[in-house]
């Protein structure tokens, strides 16, 4: 064929890559389409919260003092503040209801840190100097293991934390509106 | 005097052994071969991919 009809192969041939082309496009298509769609009906989102803090005056004062760590409930929303550091997270174990709206706020004071939680798609970086937030729903009860995923030292592999994710009947904040995984 | 020149085969079928026919019939063949062998490739990456999106993925929760 290509020695007889050359015009008909190339033909051919800019027939297949077209096709190629359009089947690689209808991919594309669907798989961007499927990102804006859980994007809008489930606001599965990429974190992307830009946020500045000071991170030299972290732990005396505002909102990441040692006294605002934890689980808060204001107004039926929760909201998680941790700090991330040499070498562990503060407070070192966070409870939060399973099947509700949590968002999940944590700084640096020092190098940068990450942290993921297993089994959700919680994933984040903690850069000092900015707060890191990201909201969630846990939908599994139990012990969910949270360690640090960046490089931050000698100490990096001891950095973990632990998100007691509790059903409704046992998330009881205290009258403060707080509650820690001492109090389950 | 002219050195001596080799002289170029008169028939290239027949200097290669190749039957120009033959080889006209596998090349309408080979690429059909291919694009169902990168067809089949990509199709298993694809579903991968959404075998992972759909089962792993979206029940691990929403996130943003």
């Amino acid at each position: 064929m290509s020695d007889t009809h050359p015009e008909i192969h190339e033909r051919w041939i800019l027939k297949t890559e077209l096709l190629w082309s359009f089947g690689v496009g209808v991919f594309i298509a669907a798989a961007l389409g499927m990102i804006l769609f859980t994007a809008l009906t489930i606001s599965v989102n990429p974190p992307s919260n830009v946020e500045r803090i000071d991170p030299k005056g972290l732990h005396l004062s505002g909102e990441f003092a040692e006294h605002n760590l934890g689980t808060t409930v204001t107004d039926g929303s929760v909201t998680v503040r941790a700090i991330a550091t040499q070498f562990m997270f503060l407070p070192r174990c966070i409870a939060v209801p399973a099947n509700r709206r949590v968002t999940l706020r944590f700084a640096s004071p020092d190098v940068i840190h990450g942290l993921l939680i297993t089994g959700t798609n919680v994933n984040t970086m903690v850069v000092p100097g900015f707060v890191a937030q990201v909201h969630t729903e846990f939908t599994r009860t139990g012990d969910l293991l949270m360690p640090c995923h960046e490089y931050c030292g000698l100490g990096h592999s001891e950095m973990w934390a632990t998100v007691q994710v509790l059903p409704d009947d046992q998330f009881k904040p205290g009258p403060d509106g707080r509650i820690s995984c001492a109090q389950r | 005097m002219q050195p001596e020149q080799p002289s170029p085969p008169e028939n290239s079928e027949a200097a290669d052994g190749v039957d120009e026919t033959a080889l006209a019939g596998v090349m309408r063949t080979v690429p059909l071969g291919a694009a169902i062998l990168a067809g089949s490739a990509v199709a298993l990456l694809v579903a991968g991919y959404l075998l992972i999106y759909i089962l792993v993925f979206i029940p691990r929760g929403t996130v943003g």
